[in-house]
């Protein structure tokens, strides 16, 4: 390739990585290495205990009860999210002032959102049971957060209608960036609407979608914050959406058990980060080129 | 009009709550409990002004204006430039960069602050507005590289071969060709960017001790606390809404620039 | 412990935790002036004091009136005082560095865990300061100006580390006006609360609500109908995490007792989804008659409570007519926890300043401002206190020494956890009293069982 690639290389890339080698990595290596001992958050010593901490993950009730709620929030959380924000930004196409509205919950921080949220779904004057009773449907009225069956999935609603937003903003910009004449030829050849978003409009912003699955595979193995807010207990009732976010934070700051916590963090950590490996691998796909 | 219904819908799903939101802000705090969804019988300004001075908002939106402005700048000059190395180039190590990266997204950040502290201490950074300035670009760096990332790799070559064809050096293409070309991406990751920073929390609680160099949610929290304890939800509104104000504003008026980005983003 | 197998935090983690690597010397390297009646403690006149206040629900007002006091005595002493939100996160660090405060307000929700901070051995020996003459009267102790229980509160293993400011009973309110209209009179047994209950749901009122959303509310009376039954016994075999503690027939009734409340339907619909500002609400709007909650209540609600609503806090009833406590025995504890770190740079100054702000005077100012009622003996005498505050005045009067606390919630928040828990099922009728009492028990066998968990007797 062209001369000064390295030298460009090396005066681009010095310093982002710097910056964050020296306010993210080493921080986070310092946090990894506290997993491996029985820290109390407080003390300035810290005991090696090997991995006494990461075996003892997998016997605590908590933990696993957690482990499985993330696991549904990631089946279904990411999924309904991109399909809606396809959807929306697909269908927004031209009339932008639609997208402009769709991001304002991204202006609410997500504890007005939680509040928020907690008002539709409070028994007696909550938005949902009021809406229920007013289209003769009062049979279903719940109290919806302190049902174990069903406050997970209130949670989820949340969640989704909190991410849409984003994702319609940035798919449209992608599907922007796609040249109009892709789109005028096809029509020309007389595709369907639904061709051309499935063979053309698709695959050309599918770079977007696929960091677009991740980034929300990763939001929906948190979801600590939503849950500290609206839930029962937090965490409730009896543990029903507990998540792991909320476990590691109750060990750090309620238990003073700082490494316990730093394992949950490392044990996260590894399982979004094999997660997303597998996601991209399985997805990998040669880059469309417009040339 | 099957899809314009649907697409109402929904908009009115998503304004709804920041328009209750502002409305709360002006109700009493029996009326929020009593019907939430209802008007104020009188409109409270007193939640304002109550929020306005106990959060001290003149004072803390400047710190905040300052610190996320630039470090704002810095994560989207620093982020793009990663980002399109990234995506771009082919080098030795390329995959490991980006893979380290990414990884900065998937580790709960309050598991580090004692470290964190440590480290911008060490460096005579605590309670500076530079030393926030760079955490914050810091960690706002992978999500920035990983949106845009993507965005670069999906941009046609083309126009680009043919820069370098006619003499371009590589930093050259950079800022002329291809950021250019970027635009709807740096934008939609640029907002995202700033909301993020704007509502920052933790970083902030831990960094920044010095209460004359506050920014906006350490003021907040404030508010919050004593809504635990007497109830002044009415006030912890109307502190939210001030907060929200500038970005929403900012947001607003920002759309002509979105929409030029948007434009200018589209190869003809 | 074999300090070779220890590793300093910064071990691994190499030098930006040097810091650390000085601490963990000697206890007595403290700052110390010449001691004389005006200056028992030995302050030393120049030296600046750091003060970190929790300022939440009740203010700062009396933290503030204290430094203008010490600043007084001390004109040479710069004071730095900060009323801060987020204790726990701001001080964790320096804590950590042992380069605390001098003194710390360690409250609220973000507070620091103090079973960590005493096993760390993070704070301050107070019995200096306990031993020291009392502002107001040299010839007190301050230990001796203090309601009973706080510095039993306090006591760690032996050691008292840490001066609650706030005193706080806990039991069951309701509005006297809303009573003197229907002719109800508040229960002195709990089988005469259920009979009440039933009388009042005929009224077209809900007996109770609670805050369902956070179950500990109701733990609070579920625990006290316990301790009265089982008496001073019963709560000490729960706190030493006795086998079969839970099961014991006094907590197994206490269970029941509250089970029935749900069972007979005397809850108002929906309350297990409410939070406590919803609840609390609903109650001062009348459509529920009783609620527990602690006697922070009258401030908390102040905004929101209607003119002429007059609520009063009524002690938990008799579980049985044999009870061990007699009929006026409270639950109490104290909150807004003060303390001196152990690695102050000015202990002596620390311990002056917590001298003050627990004199009467500043105990005074506190009950005006914060409208609680401060842990200073007769510093509320001769104030005219509003219906909620007298109500919780009086009912210490009348409970004399028959004063319990728990302590379990600071010693084991993971047992807290489960108990709250149990309570949240028990409540909507998912589980009984037995399948209550056998989780909560598995639970305490399980604390009782780890080993990283640090054990506390009384």
């Amino acid at each position: 390739m062209r001369h000064g690639k390295y030298r460009f290389l090396v005066g681009a890339m010095a310093a982002p990585l710097a910056l964050y080698a020296i306010f993210v990595i080493s921080p986070y290596v310092q946090a990894f290495y506290l997993a491996f001992t029985d820290w109390n958050g407080i003390s300035n010593e810290a005991n090696p205990v090997g991995l006494a901490n990461f075996t003892k993950l997998w016997s605590d009730p908590l933990f696993l009860a957690a482990l499985r709620n993330n696991g549904l929030l990631l089946l279904v959380v990411p999924l309904a999210t991109i399909v809606l924000a396809l959807f929306f930004s697909a269908a927004t196409r031209g009339t932008r002032v639609y997208r402009v509205v769709y991001f304002f919950p991204q202006l609410l921080s997500v504890a007005i959102i939680a509040v928020l949220w907690q008002f539709v779904y409070t028994p007696n004057s909550g938005l949902l049971n009021g809406f229920l009773n007013a289209v003769g449907l009062s049979s279903w009225k719940q109290s919806w957060l302190a049902e174990p069956d069903l406050a997970l999935w209130c949670v989820m609603a949340a969640m989704i209608w909190s991410a849409v937003g984003f994702y319609v903003v940035l798919f449209s910009a992608a599907m922007e960036s796609i040249p109009v004449e892709l789109m005028e030829a096809a029509l020309i050849d007389g595709a369907s609407s639904g061709a051309i978003f499935r063979r053309i409009t698709l695959p050309l912003i599918f770079e977007s979608v696929q960091v677009a699955f991740i980034y929300l595979g990763i939001a929906a193995l948190d979801g600590f914050a939503l849950v500290q807010i609206m839930t029962v207990g937090p965490g409730g009732p009896d543990n029903s959406t507990e998540v792991m976010g909320l476990g590691l934070w109750r060990n750090a700051f309620t238990y003073g058990k700082f490494g316990y916590a730093s394992a949950m963090g490392v044990a996260m950590f590894l399982l979004t980060l094999s997660l997303a490996a597998l996601l991209l691998r399985a997805t990998r796909r040669e880059q469309v080129e417009l040339a | 009009m099957k899809k314009h219904f649907v697409l109402t819908i929904w908009a009115a799903v998503v304004t709804l709550p920041l328009v209750w939101a502002v409305v709360s802000s002006f109700k009493t705090d029996a009326e929020i409990f009593d019907s939430p969804w209802s008007l104020p019988a009188s409109p409270q300004w007193n939640n304002w002004s109550r929020a306005w001075s106990q959060a001290s908002i003149g004072k803390y939106l400047f710190n905040t204006v300052i610190v996320v402005g630039l470090a704002l700048v810095l994560t989207m000059l620093l982020g793009s430039l990663m980002a399109y190395c990234l995506a771009r180039y082919e080098f030795p190590g390329n995959r490991t960069i980006y893979y380290t990266l990414v990884a900065g997204m998937l580790f709960p950040v309050f598991l580090a602050l004692v470290p964190l502290f440590f480290v911008v201490d060490n460096l005579g950074m605590l309670g500076t507005y530079h030393g926030l300035i760079l955490v914050y670009a810091a960690y706002a760096l992978p999500f920035t590289v990983f949106f845009l990332h993507a965005f670069f790799r999906s941009l046609p070559t083309a126009v680009a071969e043919a820069a370098f064809l006619d003499g371009a050096s590589h930093a050259g293409v950079f800022f002329r060709v291809m950021l250019p070309m970027a635009r709807p991406g740096l934008v939609s990751v640029g907002i995202f960017n700033l909301l993020g920073l704007w509502n920052q929390y933790l970083l902030p609680l831990v960094l920044n001790p010095d209460p004359d160099r506050y920014v906006l949610a350490q003021g907040l929290a404030a508010l919050a606390v004593s809504q635990g304890y007497r109830s002044d939800w009415s006030g912890l509104f109307a502190g939210l809404v001030i907060a929200i104000l500038p970005v929403l504003i900012g947001y607003v008026l920002f759309q002509r620039q979105i929409r030029a980005g948007l434009t200018a983003g589209a190869v003809k | 412990m074999n300090p070779t197998r220890r590793v300093l935090l910064a071990g691994a983690a190499a030098a930006t935790l040097s810091g650390c690597a000085t601490a963990g010397s000697s206890d007595d390297t403290t700052n110390k002036g010449n001691t004389s009646a005006e200056n028992p403690l030995g302050v030393p006149a120049e030296t600046p004091l750091e003060v970190v206040i929790f300022k939440g629900g009740y203010g700062d007002a009396y933290a503030i009136d204290a430094q203008n006091r010490y600043k007084q005595k001390y004109p040479k002493a710069a004071v730095d005082q900060k009323g801060i939100q987020r204790v726990g996160e701001v001080l964790q660090p320096r804590f950590v560095a042992d380069s605390p405060p001098d003194v710390v307000d360690n409250s609220g929700a973000g507070r620091l865990d103090l079973a960590t901070l005493v096993s760390s051995g993070k704070l301050k020996d107070l019995k200096e300061l306990l031993d020291a003459p009392s502002l107001d009267d040299p010839s007190k102790k301050v230990r001796d100006t203090l309601m009973p229980g706080v510095v039993d509160e306090g006591t760690f293993d032996g050691k008292t580390v840490i001066l609650n400011y706030s005193s706080v009973l806990w039991g069951v309110w309701y509005s006297k006006s809303l009573f003197a209209k229907h002719g109800w009179t508040f229960p002195k047994t709990w089988a005469e609360m259920l009979t009440l209950n039933e009388e009042i749901k005929k009224a077209g009122i809900a007996p109770w609500t609670w805050q369902g959303k956070y179950p500990e509310y109701m733990n609070d009376p579920l625990v006290s109908l316990a301790a009265k039954a089982g008496g001073f016994d019963l709560v000490k075999s729960i706190d030493n995490l006795e086998p079969n503690a839970w099961k014991s027939p006094a907590m197994l009734a206490a269970a029941d007792a509250i089970y029935q409340l749900a069972a007979r339907g005397h809850i108002m619909a929906g309350s297990e989804a409410l939070s406590h500002t919803e609840a609390q609400n609903a109650w001062c709007k009348g459509q529920a008659a009783f609620i527990p909650c602690g006697s922070w209540l009258e401030g908390e609600q102040q905004q929101v409570t209607p003119a002429g609503f007059d609520m009063v806090m009524g002690t938990v009833p008799a579980l049985t007519g044999s009870d061990k406590l007699p009929n006026g025995a409270v639950m109490a504890a104290s909150s807004e926890s003060f303390l001196v770190p152990a690695k102050a740079k000015n202990v002596q100054g620390g311990l002056e300043f917590l001298r003050i702000l627990f004199s009467k005077q500043v105990a005074r100012g506190f009950a005006e401002s914060a409208k609680a009622l401060p842990v200073v003996n007769g510093a509320t005498d001769g104030l005219t206190l509003p219906s909620g505050l007298s109500s919780v005045a009086q009912a210490v009067k009348a409970a004399g020494p028959n004063v319990f606390s728990y302590r379990f919630r600071t010693w084991y928040a993971p047992l807290s956890k489960a108990v709250d828990d149990a309570t949240g099922e028990l409540l909507t009728k998912r589980v009984n009293p037995e399948q209550w009492a056998d989780r909560v028990q598995k639970a305490a066998d399980a604390v009782a069982k780890d080993t990283s968990i640090a054990k506390h007797t009384r």
